[in-house]
């Protein structure tokens, strides 16, 4: 394959290295790492089963050869990478589009929190009245709505036609049992809508 | 196989079933064109992100209603390419060459309806290409032992790495770390534990749900979200005016459809070529035979018709490679197979020979989809055209609610979360650095499969591998030999479309 540059939409070549260069680097260093973990990370049979002993195929074998495939690979990529002139896209990201994906991911990372502690539906009621309004909804009360709608719509999906679970809204531990909306909510936890 | 095929048909037509099947259908037909119809969102997000509803049904509901989410997404594509002239999905980029110009003119309902009888038609036809050709394939394929097996995974993954992206080493690479990933928890053969690195959660491999959501369905969102929602559609502008398309209108374009579905239906045979080629084919196909090309590009009926007819004629010849030798040929199809592999049926030769009734069953459906296709498309015209309209802000969160529901729904797990966001990084990463996750995703399915075939072919050697494939295995030899060639002139069939269509969804 060696017209491996002709690829059409790239534009800027910048120098000899450039991003593939480096990510073949990183490509190589893998390989070798792997050759190294690959002994330490596979386990030995106790006995030989399925023949093993008999054709000298171990668990190690097919890892090898794909350690070895990355290593030349990497090889490869890394001669190729000097003449590819591919633009590397990360760099085309202005100061908005990095903050937006950051926030974004922030944002992911609270909502596993938020499901684990508050439950699935508040958890996402309050992620997607969030992230909605931060990416420009103004429209409050059609934000809170849908936030609210969707994800019990949602909830109730998967516990009840699809019969899987979801995390609950952790009513007891929650909300004190005095309180005027502890019954409704009670029942509703143990109806499994919310 | 003909008794498999009628027994399809019991299948399909258990009364108990029946029903359900349809209604799921009809509801995956919806939710892929709504989907498709909103700019910025791809079929294949709408797919990663429902495909764990199919994982808690019966398959002959759960993958037909996938199916028609494939079907409805593509379609979907061309409303927002007629109405505003942003395609949907990539597949829907030829439909912008004619249909903004035919809403300009005030025809905007004769495009969407000429878009909708044109995917009808290319759909159902090769559906019906794909049910003839599927029986005698299979039966092939059966008589193929794992050496054989093992050279044709080889070769397909090769050929799918080499084509996916521009770079052919790139995709290679992409390949080597999907096969690591897939090598992650036990051996095939000795049930050996690898690459666990003491963490519980992935002693049996890492799952396959948060993996495939993660990778096609998060790096779309982040790409979304770039850029917030400045970029608003009035409602006001999007309207569906004009005459209804007549039967003369449609009867004129026949000769067009039926080209571009034959040009559809041979490159959804061919893994890693797709929907987008396939529309730019037909469409340019179209325009070279027609007797007035000047009137291609400035609202002709028969440009919409060639791109649709093409585009949807390629979904169901995707199946042909996937259900006969377990080869899925693109990223949609890779999807289908981790929904397959939940119910445990694993796509490839012995499916066809133990569930060849189901499969069958499944394919039916799918041809019967169609109809439900143009009754739910020609009625929700004028709701999905409103869709194009929908606010992002408001959508985008709710993807990722989607997103982490069905993930969690897999096992249960905090850990599939983190799974989830590590793959969906890892696909936007990859993406920006020009990097195909397609590869990867196959290598990580195919890993097991290839290194199991592998494993038998070498015990069957008894140590002699060369010599047994070789003398013993004329056809193994065979296609280990053609493998550089084949991979050769099918990347650079790859590299010629990709150079005179730059299409890329």
């Amino acid at each position: 394959m060696a017209s491996d540059t002709a690829t059409g939409d790239e534009a800027a070549a910048g120098g000899r290295v450039n991003f593939n260069t480096v990510a073949a680097a990183v490509f190589i260093t893998l390989a070798v790492v792997l050759f190294f973990i690959i002994p330490g990370q596979i386990d030995k049979p106790l006995i030989n089963l399925g023949g093993a002993g008999m054709s000298n195929l171990e668990a190690e074998t097919f890892p090898q050869i794909i350690a070895g495939a990355f290593f030349l690979l990497g090889v490869w990529y890394l001669f190729v990478s000097f003449r590819l002139r591919q633009r590397n896209l990360l760099r085309d990201l202005n100061l908005e589009a990095i903050t937006n994906v950051l926030v974004t991911l922030v944002i992911m990372t609270a909502y596993v929190w938020l499901i684990l502690f508050l439950g699935f539906v508040v958890g996402s009621v309050i992620m997607v009245f969030v992230m909605s309004t931060y990416f420009g909804n103004r429209n409050y009360i059609l934000g809170f709505v849908v936030s609210l709608a969707v994800p019990l719509l949602v909830f109730v999906l998967f516990t009840k036609p699809l019969v899987t679970s979801l995390p609950p809204f952790p009513v007891d531990e929650m909300i004190p049992n005095n309180w005027v909306i502890y019954p409704p909510l009670k029942y509703l936890s143990n109806k499994s809508i919310f | 196989m003909f008794e498999s095929f009628l027994g399809g048909f019991a299948i399909l037509f258990n009364p108990e079933t029946v029903v359900m099947t349809f209604v799921l259908m009809s509801t995956g037909l919806f939710l892929g064109m709504f989907v498709g119809a909103l700019p910025g969102f791809t079929t294949l997000m709408a797919l990663a992100i429902l495909l764990p509803i199919s994982f808690f049904i019966h398959p002959l509901l759960g993958i037909p209603f996938l199916l028609g989410v494939y079907k409805g997404g593509i379609y979907g594509g061309s409303i927002p390419a007629i109405l505003v002239s942003m395609p949907g999905t990539g597949a829907a980029v030829a439909t912008t060459f004619d249909g903004p110009a035919l809403t300009k003119k005030g025809e905007a309902r004769k495009a969407l309806e000429i878009a909708l009888f044109s995917s009808v038609t290319g759909d159902l036809t090769s559906d019906l290409i794909t049910i003839a050709l599927i029986g005698p394939i299979a039966a092939v394929a059966l008589l193929l032992g794992p050496p054989e097996l093992a050279a044709i995974l080889m070769m397909a993954l090769i050929v799918i790495a080499g084509t996916s992206s521009g770079v052919f080493v790139k995709g290679l690479l992409m390949l080597a770390v999907g096969l690591f990933l897939g090598m992650i928890g036990q051996d095939p053969i000795g049930a050996l534990s690898r690459f666990s690195f003491g963490i519980t959660e992935i002693e049996a491999g890492i799952p396959i749900l948060p993996m495939l959501i993660g990778l096609f369905a998060l790096p779309e969102i982040f790409v979304a979200i770039e850029k917030k929602a400045t970029e608003i559609i009035d409602a006001a502008s999007v309207k569906i005016s004009g005459a209804r398309l007549s039967w003369l209108e449609f009867k004129g374009c026949l000769r067009t459809i039926f080209r571009s579905t034959a040009i559809g239906t041979s490159i959804g045979m061919i893994p890693g070529v797709g929907q987008v080629v396939a529309a730019f084919m037909g469409y340019a196909a179209a325009k070279s035979a027609s007797k007035t090309p000047e009137k291609f590009g400035k609202g002709e009926l028969e440009g919409i018709a060639a791109a649709e007819a093409a585009n949807n004629a390629v979904n169901g010849p995707t199946l042909v490679p996937l259900l006969t030798l377990g080869i899925p040929g693109d990223n949609l199809t890779v999807i289908l197979v981790g929904a397959f592999i939940a119910h445990g049926l694993r796509p490839g030769p012995q499916l066809m020979e133990e569930q060849g009734p189901l499969v069958f069953a499944i394919l039916i459906a799918m041809v019967l989809a169609n109809i439900l296709f143009i009754f739910i498309g020609y009625i929700c015209i004028p709701l999905f055209a409103k869709v194009v309209t929908i606010r992002k802000s408001l959508l985008l969160p709710l993807t990722l609610v989607f997103a982490f529901a069905g993930t969690w729904v897999f096992r249960s797990n905090p850990y599939d979360l983190a799974i989830l966001v590590i793959f969906g990084a890892l696909g936007y990463m990859a993406k920006k650095l020009q990097f195909d996750v397609t590869p990867l995703a196959m290598g990580f399915i195919l890993g097991q499969p290839l290194e199991y075939a592998f494993g038998q072919t070498v015990i069957l050697s008894s140590g002699n591998l060369v010599s047994y494939i070789f003398l013993e295995r004329p056809i193994t030899a065979a296609i280990i030999v053609l493998t550089p060639l084949i991979t050769y002139l099918m990347w650079r069939r790859s590299m010629r479309l990709r150079r005179q269509f730059g299409a890329e969804e």
